[in-house]
């Protein structure tokens, strides 16, 4: 026991991570503050929570990518989850700060995200301020929000009490991981991965469940009558693509310097590239399958997702995704040396970031405006608030990479990922 | 020079580290017609003797486009002039009805593409091959590695090579008979 912990100089972050933390809280301090006063003025309030919403599933799908990718390289093994374990992990702690980030929508934005389509007169009530003729709804929205008789709306809100579930559950499967690895840092060493195991293998199969309900709560009850069931998959394939997307940004700024100059193999990035086209395909695969399985059932309740966004201008957008969120990516992700030259694939990766976004907002705003020219005198915001989002959140996360070694050096297989290393840098 | 009776030269290693050591300074030295064999896949033993790319990828690519374009363009022609129905008031080009086909068979015919490719490429099924001749050639599926530089080599010479491989320290050096 009185061996020395891990040493934090060996195998530590480089110094840009502090350059950038600095910088990434500047942007968030300076977009923040413009979201701000747009959250603060009256007239761009609701678009203010429109692009709020798009924002933080925007985030919160990085970082419960992250908390799944960091799972399933638990269940997994592999040399690709040993160079990018910290930079999950590091991510996997923003979680109480997505949390903190949802407050606002439960206390002040639920009236203006919830209270249906009503532009273009060709809208629907929602759920927060349901038509009374529409006595289905109405009857619902008791249900879904648990409102109604003398129960305030505030305390007794079904919305916010399966908000802090999802959360807690989240944050629970987090923290047990992070202190497992916490715990293997700490000699003695013994063999930690079976414990992982036993936190991830529940962990999956919790995080696909909820982040389904978490997104059918938050994102597609923005039209209460519609529905779909292949809706959260859509969203998990979206959230594992944007946070491996991510991890290829980062490894590629980490891989100009030390220890990731020594660490960094073109084999393991060449596997994240493959896990970007595996999940840009998954994405694409659900992403279709609602089509067609809507467009053949050709039903009036359901094909109304497809016709407000394949008209009115809106299918230019979709037109977009259909070309960038797949067809580039997956012909560029297609060639071995492309993916194996981390600087090339962290432009992509970006870009696929960026593409989530394009793609959020093809889900959330066409709920608020019936043409794509209807609203955008607000879209700066769409663009703005996310920003602020991510200049926070990636503010903590350059911090927390700050915290720990890059390499989790005491684990099972890191021993032999070293020697292995070491070889072929001879 | 060339022996015809001698194949090329072996030299046998007990751990990956020492046999991509040995192919790298064997490549360095001047050698270029050589083979490294291994009980595992091992990236870098294949780029320390100069094998960067072969024509898989791009049979697997053109046998993919092939298959999807067969695909669509069969249904489209079943469904638009061979024999039009109408199925529920969709217009007779219902493409998005052909993707999931045509996915299936872009498919199918890169991976029949790939395997076939593999094996036209590296001259599988091959019943015979010199380096089975060498007796401790048997552990290659086991625990050994070895790299074999072919007399065909224009650096090869049987003394100097043999003098080479060991000065790599291999467990053994030994003759190839083709």
């Amino acid at each position: 026991m009185t061996a020395a912990r891990v040493n934090n100089t060996e195998f530590a972050a480089p110094d840009i991570v502090n350059t950038i933390h600095q910088r990434s809280l500047a942007v968030g301090i300076i977009f923040g503050v413009a979201s701000l006063i747009a959250a603060i003025l009256p007239g761009t309030r609701e678009q203010f929570f429109h692009s709020y919403l798009i924002g933080f599933m925007l985030w919160l799908g990085i970082t419960l990518g992250c908390l799944a990718i960091l799972m399933i390289q638990h269940m997994t093994g592999g040399m690709w989850g040993m160079v990018i374990r910290r930079q999950l992990e590091a991510a996997v702690k923003t979680l109480p700060l997505m949390a903190a980030l949802f407050i606002p929508v439960l206390v002040v934005g639920i009236p203006y995200l919830y209270s249906g389509s009503h532009e273009g007169g060709a809208g629907w009530s929602g759920w927060f301020n349901p038509d009374p003729a529409d006595k289905h709804l109405v009857e619902m929205s008791h249900v879904y929000l648990q409102r109604g008789g003398t129960a305030t709306f505030l305390f007794l809100n079904g919305y916010i009490g399966r908000a802090i579930v999802y959360f807690a559950i989240w944050i629970m499967i987090g923290w047990a991981l992070l202190r497992k690895s916490a715990q293997q840092d700490d000699p003695p060493i013994e063999n930690l991965s079976p414990r992982f195991r036993r936190i991830a293998a529940p962990g999956l199969i919790l995080y696909a469940f909820t982040i389904s309900f978490a997104v059918i709560d938050w994102v597609m009850s923005l039209d209460p009558h519609w529905i779909s069931t292949i809706y959260g998959f859509i969203f998990i394939a979206g959230e594992l693509l944007s946070a491996i997307s991510l991890m290829v940004v980062v490894e590629a700024i980490m891989s100009n310097y030390e220890p990731m100059v020594s660490l960094l193999k073109a084999k393991e990035v060449q596997d994240h590239g493959k896990l970007m086209l595996t999940f840009v395909m998954l994405w694409a695969y659900f992403s279709f399958s609602q089509l067609l399985i809507i467009w053949a059932g050709n039903l009036p309740m359901e094909i109304r997702f497809f016709t407000r966004r394949l008209n009115s201008g809106w299918q230019e957008i979709g037109l977009v995704l259909v070309i960038f969120h797949f067809f580039v990516p997956f012909f560029m992700l297609l060639s071995r040396s492309f993916k194996r030259n981390p600087h090339q694939l962290a432009w992509l990766a970006g870009f696929m970031i960026f593409m989530r976004f394009v793609d959020l907002f093809f889900y959330i705003e066409p709920n608020f405006h019936k043409s794509v020219l209807g609203g955008v005198a607000g879209y700066w915001l769409d663009l703005v608030v996310p920003i602020a989002i991510g200049g926070f959140w990636m503010a903590l996360f350059f911090r927390n990479l700050r915290l720990r070694p890059l390499l989790p050096v005491y684990d099972m297989h890191a021993q032999q990922f070293l020697e292995y290393a070491g070889a072929s840098h001879e | 020079m060339k022996d015809p009776r001698i194949f090329g030269l072996m030299a046998e290693f007990g751990d990956v580290n020492s046999a991509i050591t040995a192919a790298r300074d064997t490549y360095a030295a001047g050698y270029r017609k050589l083979d490294a064999y291994s009980p595992f896949p091992v990236e870098e033993l294949s780029e320390a003797i100069g094998f960067h790319k072969n024509g898989v990828p791009l049979i697997c690519l053109i046998g993919g486009l092939l298959g999807g374009t067969a695909a669509f363009t069969l249904q489209w022609w079943i469904n638009t002039i061979s024999y039009p129905i109408n199925i529920g008031g969709r217009p007779p080009n219902s493409w998005p009805s052909f993707i999931i086909v045509t996915f299936e068979m872009t498919i199918l015919f890169s991976g029949l593409s790939a395997v076939f490719g593999m094996l036209a490429l590296n001259g599988l099924p091959m019943p015979y091959h010199p380096v089975f001749n060498v007796p401790q050639f048997d552990a290659v599926t086991k625990d050994k590695f070895f790299i074999v530089i072919f007399s065909s080599d224009k650096k090869y010479d049987p003394v100097a090579t043999r003098q080479f491989l060991e000065g790599l320290n291999p467990l053994s050096v030994a003759e190839v008979p083709s």
